[in-house]
């Protein structure tokens, strides 16, 4: 087969570009260990405070080794309960120091929900039934917001959190 | 009928076609592909 000279340009640049997109997409997945968040692991929707990490006195910021934070959280139409503070009121903002490495873990209650740290690489789907989890090491400094990026009914936009990383 | 329908073929592997505009063109496209894939994989690695 008679190739013409340009032709075997772009044939091998196509085949190189792809080539080398596979070994990057080796290299996250194997190496820096990225993994859709939700491990097919379950739980019952409708209890699930029958989970070690979703009992209501567990919800919430954690620390649980020097600079390793864990958050639980349970989203539910229109909420995310990250637990109460000292005063009896619901945690809407949570602070972790730069450099931390921080496990969400959320589960829903009742319909398909978003959790995104708008500005991060935190942005994963929650699903009823499943329990997403998703490690990170907070690297920059700043607030950022939580929202729902999954429409969930009529008071969506009210679903919000802050976490802010200082120095 | 055979030999007409070689004929016909015949210009396509002609090797003196000009294909000057379409490198162009596929390697722009090519480099805009991945220009914009490795500026996201960088917003992706710096948050
Ligand atoms: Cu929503």
């Amino acid at each position: 087969m008679h190739l013409h000279k340009f032709e075997k340009v772009w044939l091998i640049f196509g085949m190189g570009s792809l080539a080398l997109f596979l070994v990057i997409l080796g290299f996250a997945a194997f190496w820096k260990g990225t993994h859709p968040q939700s491990h097919i692991e379950t739980i019952d929707p409708e209890n699930v405070e029958a989970h070690d990490s979703f009992k209501p006195e567990n919800l919430g910021l954690r620390e649980v080794a020097d600079g390793k934070y864990i958050v639980n959280i349970v989203a539910s139409a229109f909420n995310y309960d990250f637990g109460m503070d000292a005063d009896g009121k619901p945690v809407k903002k949570i602070r972790v120091p730069k450099g931390s490495t921080v496990l969400f873990q959320i589960t829903s209650k009742d319909v398909v929900h978003g959790f995104q740290v708008a500005g991060t690489n935190v942005n994963m789907m929650v699903e009823p039934g499943h329990v997403s989890r998703l490690e990170t090491e907070m690297k920059n400094v700043g607030e950022f917001t939580v929202v729902c990026n999954e429409y969930c009914g009529i008071a969506h936009h009210q679903m919000f959190a802050t976490v802010e990383v200082y120095e | 009928m055979a030999k007409s329908t070689k004929q016909q073929l015949e210009p396509q592997h002609n090797p003196s076609i000009n294909l000057k505009g379409t490198l162009i063109a596929v390697m722009l496209l090519g480099v805009f592909i991945l220009a914009t894939w490795f500026g996201c994989y960088y917003l992706f690695l710096s948050r």
